[in-house]
């Protein structure tokens, strides 16, 4: 871009950008526990954090109450967090806040790798479009069809996927590769 | 053009990472205190069965419920676990509660006896933000106050309290206690009233 490629920084510029990278992967490591405690991993688990509380049962029209005998191992064990409305946006605002933040400054170093336009536009994207999935599929999987709790996985591993290749690719451009470009 | 080219990508990096860090800062994670199942089999001590009741409120109820206690019960069901001994007997019901803050939620679990009140309680999910401001209450025990109290008792934070702890501690404290309350005033709108108390 410009001339200007990865590999040609200052020594100065090339320690910011990795330790950047690092910082980021390893916020993005703390980012993934928290998730695995808080909310859990699997489909299910983040389908009962996310979608709205249903009534256990059927209440027909006009019916004030209904009653049922329960297991007590039908209630969650775990300490999970049952996301609410208000706390969606919350988190939607914060983390469309900070990922998009985060996925342009992982794009704007990618934009001075020596990979192809089409290939760099495709892996800056991941990021951005994970981020957007994400959140989409934590607010469709609320209000429109539990289900959709699979974007959010799908989101997440996009964002992961996407930095995993900028950071790859940037530091063997950084600190690897070494031949002239035209 | 080189070096003014660097200068400006280095500035819009400065730029990203300040607004970054202030987009972070509001995040306040969840703080899960006890699960769903501790919370259910602490505050039914002594049941052998357990059942799950969800009622809805006529719009008789929420009016009441508003003129006499300025509360707006919103939610379109409410569910309560009931716990019954080997006669089939209620020992004691409990719902968990939620009041959204400034400062994200306020789970509490509130157990109440057959008469209609409070068995005990406890705080299920609050914030990082919110928790170090509740726990010395917490650690004081402070939900014990309101055992034995019933729907027109009063909830108000109690006098040992005031002027021990700080101010968004009583704050919290007060959220917590009107929260006990609600759960007494929805026992008896729901269960006591329409005789399913027994």
């Amino acid at each position: 871009m410009n001339g200007i490629y990865l590999s040609r920084l200052t020594v100065s510029a090339k320690v910011f950008c990795t330790l950047f990278l690092i910082g980021i992967g390893l916020g993005a490591l703390a980012a993934f526990a928290q998730a695995f405690t808080a909310v859990g991993l699997s489909l299910e688990e983040v389908q009962s954090s996310l979608a709205p509380q249903m009534p256990m049962m059927e209440m027909g029209h006009g019916q004030m109450s209904a009653e049922k005998e329960i297991d007590i191992g039908q209630i969650s064990s775990t300490a999970k967090v049952w996301i609410r409305t208000p706390l969606l946006i919350q988190t939607s605002h914060t983390h469309l806040f900070g990922q998009t933040l985060i996925a342009g400054l992982l794009g704007l170093i990618f934009l001075f790798s020596s990979l192809g336009e089409w290939k760099k536009a495709v892996i800056l994207s991941l990021p951005f479009v994970g981020t957007i999935i994400d959140i989409g599929g934590m607010w469709l999987t609320r209000f429109v069809w539990p289900q959709s709790a699979v974007l959010v996985l799908i989101g997440g591993s996009l964002f992961a996927l996407g930095y995993l290749l900028i950071t790859m690719i940037s530091l063997y451009e950084l600190w690897i590769r070494k031949e002239a470009f035209a | 053009m080189k070096g003014k080219v660097v200068r400006r990508v280095g500035g819009a990096m400065i730029v990203f990472v300040l607004a970054a860090s202030a987009a972070l800062a509001h995040i306040t994670p969840p703080v899960v205190l006890v699960s769903d199942r501790e919370a259910v089999v602490g505050l039914l001590q002594g049941a052998r069965k357990f059942f799950v009741r969800e009622v809805r409120l006529s719009a008789e109820d929420r009016q009441i419920i508003q003129k006499q206690w300025q509360w707006n019960a919103d939610e379109e069901f409410y569910r309560f676990y009931l716990g019954r001994d080997d006669q089939g007997r209620l020992v004691g019901a409990m719902i968990f509660l939620t009041e959204f803050t400034i400062h994200g939620p306020v789970r509490v679990a509130v157990g109440i006896s057959p008469d209609g009140k409070i068995g005990g309680a406890t705080v299920v999910e609050l914030t990082e933000e919110t928790y170090p401001w509740l726990k010395p209450l917490i650690d004081h025990d402070f939900m014990k106050d309101f055992v034995g109290r019933d729907s027109r008792g009063n909830f108000a934070m109690g006098t040992r309290h005031v002027g021990a702890h700080e101010n968004m501690a009583l704050f919290y404290g007060q959220v917590v206690a009107t929260l006990i309350q609600r759960g007494a005033i929805l026992f008896e709108t729901a269960i006591v009233k329409r005789g399913g108390a027994a």
